[in-house]
């Protein structure tokens, strides 16, 4: 079976490119999967199923929802919110007509209107403060012939906006873990955030709650590892907490060999996020991988994970005093932390190890390919037999037969 | 209790699934329990017909039978489990194999056709949703086991099953290697054959019939080996008996076979199995040097570990008295009682 993977791919600079080259080996001994050159809109010949790599960036991402407008296929969604992309693919493009389409597809003429407000420079971009609002995903669903989500939640989310076409749920695999020693941080315990430093990261609340936990435990710090976004005024808030002297770790955009040897310097790996764009934290995998406890959101993805990994936190106004005392159990009990650390490390091996990632994508690919042929195959013969011995199309029996085949998942 | 065994039937065909079925309800029955065969043909091929096919489960109703509740359906393979029972129990002698590790393989039936690829994860999916409803899971060997946690990662309690009841006996080591197993190609007893013919001294009798017989047959026309080789087809048991009872030692190595009751009836008989490294779950049981010899798949390691059987009557003795221990503490009563818990 010959698959088109269209997907940025390094040296691009994508998490969604690091995700897709590290699979792309296991594919292949499953899969004929060819990687189609970045700005193609064709498939290659005798393709027998196209698979595109969609996420929330218009540069990464907008040849591929190109490509796929001409060649519908199997969408992997790694973002349900797709504003920023589709903004990027209309307004970016001088193509104001197009947003404000996408706009009231999704929210009717209310949505039109907020569009022209958008347009008119009247309100902030609404995929910077309210993308959660219109995920604009539609059009992507449309064309999409099944989708591969990697949590529940995103195929919720699916199927609540009416998409009825088959969806496979793969997790995302596991990173193989370097072989490198620890950064020479101190703190005891290291809590460790990873990734852009800025609101939707629960920033301020972290930093709310480590400056109560160090208020108790003086040998406890933080290391804040990414890029500020613009706009957050990080200085300002650590002078505020006190946290400007001592306790805090601040890097900010490190290489990938200094990202992990920070990672493996932290003893907990907190994760946190709201509002949740649907995505997987590639952070939160590699401290799965690493062993180390979480504590993570109570939303989108995150919820997903089994408590046995991770401490989760509600999105709530006690959101703050719930991360305190969670970073103090953590800190204060370091049987815990181990526990939830083996348990973490058992959860990369069984779920997201990439051999059994592969396996789950090429069952989906399979299924996607030549299911169709096979279910109308399966129906026909059903229902000719039905037929044959007089069981009409809407009686009980049939439905019966319908139930039947829907439990052995042969009816669609 | 009311209990039904369920199995799937290929109509002339009879072998070690439909053996072990049949002897579950008669050692259920034994023990005052209603319990009866249910079968329904089944025909795998061409294309999507394994999933109609498979499908007719999931139509019966075996609720009740004539007014009168059935407690417990059993199920032993596929597709027999996708039948629909609140209490349902599974004692999985093997999944369509096909679809799993025979895959890609000369064994195999899957093209690479995208129809063909899909057939075969839907057969992956009737398994997760027919043998995921279990209320218990029980499989016939490690083997079964293991194969079944990585296809579906779903967990089975292994539970071998008792061989068939036939009047075994010793009547000392004879002069021939025995083979009892269905001529088919997985079975691989060309090997055994190919080893005759490296070892002019070596005699062989080959029970049971199949749709490899033909070509086993040529084989040993080519290589000469009539007056060594007798096909003894199906026997019945008093017959088989005699067989296990005068050979030197018993031959059973299929490709990654499931779980192979040949070693067990051969182990009553006090006589040693020869299998091979890739055998899967016959070497649950045959251990090189303590019941049997376990060799390469080569013609010539399986030639020489017979003829080392043969020539060494003592170590034989040994071994297949080692293997009856083995085979003794498999009991319908110990299964029956695990069954039914």
């Amino acid at each position: 079976m010959k698959v088109a993977l269209f997907s940025p791919m390094p040296p691009e600079r994508s998490g969604i490119a690091d995700y897709s080259a590290l699979l792309l080996p296991s594919l292949r001994e499953r899969a004929d999967v060819v990687v189609v050159k970045r700005g193609t809109k064709k498939p290659p010949r005798g393709t027998d199923l196209c698979v595109y790599h969609i996420g929330n960036n218009p540069e990464a991402h907008g040849w591929i929802v190109e490509a796929l407008r001409r060649t519908p296929g199997v969408v992997v969604l790694h973002d349900f919110v797709l504003h920023h992309l589709i903004a990027g693919l209309t307004i970016g493009r001088r193509d104001g007509h197009g947003y404000l389409d996408a706009m009231e597809r999704e929210g009717g003429v209310v949505g039109r209107l907020l569009g022209h407000a958008v347009l008119d420079k009247r309100i902030p971009p609404l995929w910077e403060n309210r993308p959660e609002d219109f995920h604009l995903a539609g059009e992507v669903l449309d064309l999409a012939t099944g989708l591969v989500v990697h949590s529940r939640y995103v195929h919720d989310r699916a199927r609540a906006t009416a998409y009825s076409g088959p969806i496979w749920i793969v997790p995302h695999p596991a990173f193989p873990v370097p072989d490198l020693a620890a950064a020479d941080v101190g703190g005891e315990p290291l809590f460790g955030s990873f990734g852009n430093v800025n609101a939707s990261k629960r920033i301020p609340q972290l930093l709310e709650a480590f400056a109560q936990e160090r208020r108790r435990h003086e040998g406890s710090a933080l290391l804040l590892v990414g890029a500020t976004s613009p706009g957050f005024d990080l200085d300002r808030r650590l002078q505020r907490l006190g946290l400007d002297g001592t306790g805090l770790v601040r890097e900010g955009y490190v290489d990938e060999r200094r990202l992990w040897q920070l990672m493996i310097a932290a003893h907990v790996h907190v994760s946190l996020r709201s509002p949740t764009m649907g995505e997987t934290s590639g952070t939160a995998i590699r401290a799965l991988s690493l062993g180390r406890p979480l504590i993570v959101s109570d939303a989108g993805w995150f919820s997903e994970l089994p408590d046995e990994v991770a401490l989760k936190i509600p999105v709530d106004d006690r959101e703050v005093s719930t991360l305190t005392a969670a970073l103090e159990l953590l800190a204060t009990r370091p049987d815990v932390r181990e526990a939830m650390g083996v348990a973490a490390s058992d959860l990369a091996r069984r779920e997201h190890a990439v051999e059994r990632v592969a396996e789950r994508y090429v069952a989906a690919f399979e299924q996607a390919a030549g299911g169709g042929a096979v279910a109308d195959a399966v129906l026909t013969e059903v229902s000719e037999a039905a037929a044959d011995v007089g069981i009409a199309p809407g009686s009980d029996e049939a439905t019966e037969i319908a139930r039947r085949l829907a439990e052995v998942q042969l009816g669609d | 209790m009311r209990i039904a065994v369920v199995r799937p039937q290929v109509p002339f065909a009879y072998g070690g699934v439909e053996i072990f079925s049949d002897a579950l309800v008669r050692e259920l029955q034994a023990r005052g329990h209603d319990a009866d065969s249910v079968t329904v043909p089944f025909k795998w091929y061409p294309g999507a017909r394994v999933l109609t096919q498979a499908f007719l489960w999931r139509l019966l109703d075996l609720t009740e039978a004539d007014g009168k509740r059935i407690d417990m359906v059993v199920a032993t393979k596929f597709p027999s489990y996708l039948v629909r029972h609140p209490e349902k129990r599974v004692w999985l002698v093997h999944q369509f194999r096909q679809a799993y590790e025979l895959d890609r393989t000369d064994l195999g039936q899957f093209s690479e056709s995208p129809e063909d690829r899909a057939i075969r994860r839907r057969v992956q999916e009737l398994d997760r949703v027919g043998l995921g409803e279990a209320s218990r899971l029980f499989a016939t060997s490690q083997n079964v086991a293991g194969r079944l946690e990585r296809s579906t990662g779903l967990v089975a309690e292994v539970m071998p099953h008792p061989a068939q009841d036939i009047p075994y006996r010793n009547d000392g080591p004879g002069d021939f290697v025995l083979s009892v197993n269905r001529l088919d190609r997985a079975k691989r007893i060309d090997l055994l054959l190919e080893a005759a013919a490296t070892e002019p001294t070596l005699r062989v009798v080959v029970a049971g019939d199949g749709p490899d017989r033909q070509r086993l047959e040529q084989l040993v026309s080519d290589r000469g080996l009539s007056g060594r080789v007798r096909f003894a087809g199906r026997v019945p048991a008093d017959e088989l008996a005699d067989l296990y009872a005068t050979c030197f030692a018993s031959y059973y190595a299929p490709v990654d076979e499931d779980f192979g009751l040949g070693p067990y009836e051969s182990f009553l008989s006090g006589k040693p199995v020869i299998t091979a490294t890739d055998a899967g779950g016959p070497l649950e049981v045959v251990h090189d040097g303590s019941t049997g010899r376990v060799v390469e798949p080569e013609a010539a390691a399986v030639a020489e570990a017979a003829v080392w059987l043969r020539d060494h009557p003592d170590e034989a003795a040994t071994f297949g008295r080692a293997g009856m221990m083995v085979a003794a503490e498999v009991t319908w009563d110990r299964a029956i009682g695990r069954l039914l818990s």
